[in-house]
């Protein structure tokens, strides 16, 4: 009985050290908290196009083919660095991108895709943020992928780097 | 000398945990009916901020922080009641967003393990004392 009494306290603390040790080991960031839209319909939306005086509905851009949204602005650093992999998305596998401007000078906006390059097939404007409330967005730049039925499939928190865009397109490839 | 110096010192980090509680809500994001802005106030202290992770919207300064104080005032002078209020941002942001989790049976695990913990320890303790006296 008193080895039982040694042995349970000791077994248990070296399961709760070995789950730590495996949280501590693998590659997680632990301060991204996981989509609580994930696999279900895209939050309906409509607002201003960047381009045009047109308005955008969610409705018509989302359920017929794979598209990316992604949360960006010109203040961003981050988002300059990912603009790159958007690109390529775009010119490379061909897949439609919405482009969501988050809280930022639309002038600047349009100045900015002049000089890197629109991945976008259209831009809505967010300024005051509640598209990506709605879309449950934390920290720009934020990328999600949406499905041929308009179901949210993944969510990318942070820039895209090499190694995302290639985690992306292999569910890309697992969603076509 | 010294120790005048080091009590003066122990005296202001005492009085610094007096006013820890700083809120981060602005002026004019205060609404005129007292009974709403306190309602505003207990669903924002029970908000986590979702950049800060460690703080309540009521105590961060984060800009998303800031939104989501705006919009939980603008749904309570809409006349939403509190549950729609945490149901909405629940919603979008899971039950992450609450600084107090739920009680279901996802977090079974989180609300019983210490009370599961604490009664393994006491019988080792119990059954240990009783072996103790025998001897």
């Amino acid at each position: 009985m008193k080895n039982l009494l040694f042995k349970i306290p000791t077994i248990l603390f070296l399961f709760i050290l070995s789950v730590f040790l495996y949280l501590l080991i693998i590659d997680r960031n632990p301060s991204e908290v996981p989509s609580n839209l994930l696999n279900k319909n895209t939050p309906k939306f409509e607002a201003k196009s960047l381009f045009n005086n047109k308005k955008i509905f969610s409705n018509k851009e989302f359920g017929n083919e794979l598209v990316i949204v992604n949360f960006f602005a010109t203040w961003c650093k981050p988002c300059r660095d990912e603009h790159v992999f958007i690109q390529n998305f775009a010119d490379e596998k061909k897949i439609k991108i919405i482009g969501i401007n988050y809280k930022d000078d639309p002038k600047k906006a349009v100045q900015w895709l002049k000089k890197l390059g629109n991945p976008y097939s259209n831009v809505a404007i967010d300024r005051k943020g509640e598209i990506a409330i709605d879309w449950g967005v934390y920290g720009i730049p934020e990328t999600f992928l949406i499905n041929s039925d308009a179901i949210i499939k993944y969510r990318h928190v942070g820039p895209i780097t090499e190694s995302i865009y290639k985690k992306i397109n292999l569910i890309i490839a697992k969603i076509d | 000398m010294k120790n005048k110096n080091f009590i003066i010192i122990i005296i202001f980090i005492l009085i610094q945990f007096c006013f820890n509680s700083c809120y981060a809500v602005e002026p004019n994001e205060i609404l005129k009916n007292k009974e709403q802005e306190e309602r505003a106030r207990n669903i924002s202290k029970n908000i986590r901020c979702m950049i800060c992770q460690n703080q309540s919207i009521d105590e961060s300064s984060a800009p998303l922080a800031k939104d989501l104080r705006i919009l939980i005032r603008e749904k309570i002078k809409s006349g939403k009641k509190d549950e729609e209020i945490y149901k909405f941002l629940t919603d979008r942001y899971g039950d992450f967003i609450l600084l107090k989790p739920p009680f279901k049976p996802d977090t079974l695990a989180l609300w019983l393990l210490p009370f599961i913990f604490c009664i393994i320890g006491l019988f080792i303790i119990i059954v240990n004392n009783k072996k103790s006296k025998k001897l």
